[in-house]
């Protein structure tokens, strides 16, 4: 017998399993997976501008940076802004999604590409970000490759405000709407890597970025 | 209107250790207007029995307790712990017996630990005692977590004017007694309770009050033997009663 | 991992009498606690989204088999390999097998508890494959020797600092650091060559999600990003009971998981892996496997035990445990300390291999209050301490106590008797004094305490007295 048949033979022993209860534990089944229900969610007030409220108020709890901006044109010269302030430098690599904006003419030597262990910045879109509890969800392509806000001590993110949603269940559904299925790798980013293992002192920057700024773009 | 007739169920403890808990209880309820009777042939509740895998001997004791105090109208411990026994887990260790479990489960609904008696269901205006001086109090684990007395016995002591309550850090964490638990991992037991008696000594308090005479015993106990020989340790129903 | 559970009274002992751990474990404990606390305040509503926790986990385990047909369907249709193991043995074979396949030489891991039951570490490095373990505490435990870990959260949690500082000064022949952000980035700096050479990455899994075949990992280093994004292989390994239904339950998880375990309102990195790269992508594995584990999980199924499956390994009832606080984690003796461990380990390991545990806390259910899926822990405790009794695996001087006892106590006039004698006799051995300093009838009480004196009289003679007087005068 297979390791396989082995367990679920005496998974099914324990359950006494039968026709009987098997044919009721399906439709149990079926009736979780298509009522997709909700547990308790803490109350938020869902205007778009409590939203975004909310989203920088956790965020900056989280020890991100929030920068607002009124178009998505400034995102550059904000990123730039925010390099010079932070002595940063000048150069990054960005997400092959964000090859519209004009880096160059922000002074920003950008490359197009994924990650590499020597990239210090990287810069990300993110699929939509979540209110509650200030948290970017990323979803991984060919144009938004997942190391990007991971390798590099420096991660930024452009946020478009239209994007900032209440619950991370509602980002399950836009993402059902939008590509079907699920991406090789969903990441809900709160915040620069962290660690609490020595003696449960924080310190930040454990494997992924030291930092992470948003750019919030007010569409 | 005919006097509540009380079944005192008096625990095995305070009958070894401290009958003056004992006759505290019984002033409480005597003075609230009870009629109280203390039936002869009470022992244990099987309490020790079952929490340490002594499913047979819970279960006869279980029934003996039934039989002896389900004529009352209500059943009262000075004790969360054997109270909680009662209420909880008679109905559950009788399940497999459908005529106890229903006869556990109608005594369960009577039975109360002694400050939750007297606050929730005597509703007493006041108590026959007074006490001078400042108090911290120990909430014990079963009463606390199971029976949900926590305002109770804080109730009863904002009616006396001398006492001044004084809570500890901590007063909700465990003593490290757990009955048998102590005697078989006395070191660990004794650590525990190390911190609680810091709680206790830190509060500044003159006495720490409790409602269950085991917690009251191991912190008398690692008081002493930390040097400490001021801090009173008594139960509550004594401070209540006017006899402490 | 050997099971040194068996030696748990010995090792209590050491762990109350090494200063240093005493020292760390003082100070981990209101962090954990505070932390949760304040972190439950922004839930509205704790009672209502674990009454709902508790039913996503049984409305899997209720029918653990169709839910794992479903999940790996699932997972297969994704692009994953799904295996199954029945023990750690059956672990070690598979991994040992990928690996070998995909001509591995190093894996990076992220930390996995069941890689600790299975010995997996030690299985590889026989194998000729470097494991690196890249969890930070998980990492000072490896290099110090292989240490086992000693929480499920923070596995190192009983290292200070000192502890570390001289550590890595050994292992990594550097100048010895003493603030602890420069010993993060040593370490840092060290695993991020191993997770670019790596080939390998091997998870644990927090969630695996049925209707997606997905596995949810919670991190909040990065090191479990890292591990599942940089090698072109990556082998998850969980227990069987850890499908849930849908996304949506995973939210409602993550609601509690997050702040029970580390008092945040949700952890830095939360992924949701599916499937393998596509040929077009940056990054990502080549190859998704699953090992899904059985190690003594299936026998759980539908018995005495079943509600034990639903637990998340958030570590709430360990930090809030009063024994734990006291002794640590390593005096359990496995992988799993604290009240969930004391019935994991005897239903897992073996109840013989593991008397003392169930009995090892005060049932002071403060584990059962903190549980985020509201597992009676306490109960389950005693219900092990009866089936200890029932296999006669108790000592049989105790089992004799026991029974007197009971049967003492069924006899009203005999116990009277024995109660006063007792009594009297309590207070001959306290003489003149308020206290009896040891007590030969319980030496374990005398450790660290002294046994009040009593009255000296029972209440039921007293009693008696008192109505006899009452009666005369009436």
């Amino acid at each position: 017998m297979s390791s396989r048949e082995d367990i679920l033979g005496r998974v099914r022993a324990g359950l006494q399993r039968n026709a009987g209860n098997a044919a009721v534990g399906r439709e149990v089944m079926a009736a979780a997976l298509s009522s997709r229900s909700q547990g308790p969610k803490p109350a938020m007030d869902t205007a778009p501008q409590a939203l975004l409220e909310r989203f920088r108020v956790k965020s900056e709890a989280q020890s991100s940076t929030v920068d607002i901006v009124v178009a998505e044109a400034e995102v550059p010269t904000a990123i730039a802004r925010y390099l010079t302030a932070m002595k940063l430098p000048k150069a990054a690599v960005a997400q092959p999604a964000l090859a519209a904006l004009d880096w160059a003419g922000a002074g920003l030597a950008v490359e197009l590409r994924g990650a590499r262990d020597a990239d210090l910045v990287g810069i990300t879109g993110c699929f939509c970000a979540v209110a509650e509890t200030g948290t970017l969800m990323m979803c991984s392509s060919p144009a938004t490759p997942a190391a990007v806000s991971l390798l590099p001590e420096t991660h930024i993110a452009v946020v478009h405000a239209s994007r900032i949603l209440p619950y991370m269940e509602d980002a399950w559904n836009l993402a059902r709407a939008e590509l079907g299925s699920l991406p090789r790798a969903v990441n809900f980013i709160s915040g620069p890597s962290r660690t609490g293992d020595i003696e449960q002192t924080i310190v930040l920057g454990a494997h992924g970025p030291y930092r992470v700024h948003l750019v919030i773009v007010e569409d | 209107m005919a006097r509540v007739r009380v079944g005192l169920f008096v625990t095995c403890l305070v009958d070894l250790m401290r009958p003056r808990i004992g006759f505290a209880a019984l002033k409480l309820l005597e003075t609230a207007g009870c009629e109280v009777i203390v039936p002869e042939s009470q022992t244990c509740c099987g309490q020790p029995a079952w929490n340490s895998g002594d499913a047979p001997g819970a279960v006869a004791l279980a029934k003996k307790t039934i039989a002896e105090f389900e004529g009352f109208d209500y059943v009262v411990s000075p004790s969360g712990s054997c109270g909680d026994h009662i209420r909880t887990e008679y109905p559950t260790l009788l399940a497999a017996e459908p005529g106890w479990r229903d006869r556990a489960t109608a005594m369960a609904s009577r039975t109360y630990e002694l400050t939750d008696f007297l606050v929730t269901v005597l509703k007493v205006d006041s108590v026959p005692g007074d006490h001078e001086g400042s108090i911290t109090y120990h909430d014990s684990c079963s009463g606390l977590r199971s029976m949900g007395i926590k305002d109770q016995p804080r109730a009863l002591l904002a009616k006396m004017k001398g006492v001044e309550l004084r809570e500890m850090n901590g007063c909700e964490e465990c003593c490290g007694f757990g009955g048998t638990f102590s005697v078989k991992f006395g070191e660990v037991s004794a650590a525990i309770a190390e911190r609680k008696c810091d709680n206790v000594l830190a509060s500044g308090a003159k006495a720490v009050v409790g409602g269950d005479l085991g917690c009251l015993l191991n912190i008398e106990g690692k008081l002493r033997r930390m040097g400490d020989e001021n801090t009173k340790v008594l139960h509550v129903a004594e401070i209540l009663a006017g006899d402490a | 991992m050997e099971i040194k559970s068996m030696r748990f009274k010995a090792n209590a002992a050491g762990s109350l009498a090494n200063v240093v751990l005493q020292g760390n474990l003082k100070n981990a404990k209101g962090k954990f606690v505070t932390k949760r606390a304040e972190a439950l305040k922004d839930l509205d509503d704790f009672e209502g989204t674990r009454d709902a926790a508790v039913a996503i986990r049984n409305k899997v385990i209720d029918n653990l088999d169709l839910w794992l047909e479903r999940f790996e369907q699932k997972a297969q249709e994704t692009g994953a390999t799904v295996m199954w193991a029945k023990d750690g043995a059956e672990v070690c074979r598979l991994v040992t097998e990928i690996a070998r396949k995909h001509g591995v030489t190093k894996v990076t891991k992220s930390k996995s508890m069941l890689s600790e039951e299975a010995g997996l570490n030690q299985a590889l490095e026989a194998a000729g494959i470097q494991p690196v373990e890249t969890d930070l505490g998980e990492y000072i435990l490896q290099v110090d020797n292989n240490e086992p870990p000693s929480h499920i959260i923070a596995p190192a949690v009983h290292k200070s600092l000192d502890d570390v500082a001289d550590l890595f000064h050994k292992v990594h022949g550097t100048p010895r650091k003493t603030e602890i952000p420069a010993l993060t980035r040593e370490a840092r700096e060290v695993l991020r060559g191993h997770f670019l050479s790596a080939e390998m990455g091997l998870s644990g899994g927090n969630f695996l999600v049925a209707e997606t075949g997905s596995v949810a990992l919670v991190t909040n280093e990065g090191n479990g990003r890292m591990v599942t994004t940089m090698p072109k292989v990556h082998v998850v390994i969980t227990g069987i009971e850890k499908v849930i239904p849908t996304l949506e339950d995973l939210s409602t998880l993550m609601r509690l998981l997050p702040r029970s375990a580390t008092g945040q309102s949700i952890s830095n990195y939360f992924s949701i892996l599916t499937g393998v790269k596509k040929p077009e992508e940056h990054d990502g594995p080549e190859h998704l496997y699953f090992v899904l584990v059985d190690s003594g999980r299936a026998d759980v199924v539908g018995g005495d035990f079943h509600a034990m499956l639903r637990c998340i390994r958030c570590g709430a009832c360990m930090n809030h445990c009063p024994v734990y606080q006291t002794i640590g984690g390593h005096a359990y003796g496995w992988v799993y300390p604290g009240p969930m461990g004391s019935v994991l380990t005897p239903l897992y390991a073996g109840m013989e291999n593991s008397i003392d545990l169930p009995h090892a806390a005060t049932l002071c259910n403060q584990c059962g209050v903190v549980c985020p899926v509201g597992i009676p822990l306490p109960d389950l405790l005693r219900r092990l301490r009866e089936k200890q009794t029932e296999r006669g695996l108790r000592p049989l001087k105790e089992r004799i106590g026991l029974r007197l006892w009971a049967w003492v106590a069924q006899r009203p006039k005999l116990y009277a008797l024995g109660a006063s004698l007792g009594a009297r006799y309590l207070k001959w051995l306290a003489g003149d004094a308020d206290r009896i300093r040891l007590l030969s009838t319980a030496p374990e009480w005398s450790l660290g305490r002294d046994f009040p004196a009593p009255q000296g009289k029972t209440f039921r003679e007293l009693y008696a007295a008192r109505q006899k007087i009452n009666k005369e005068a009436a």
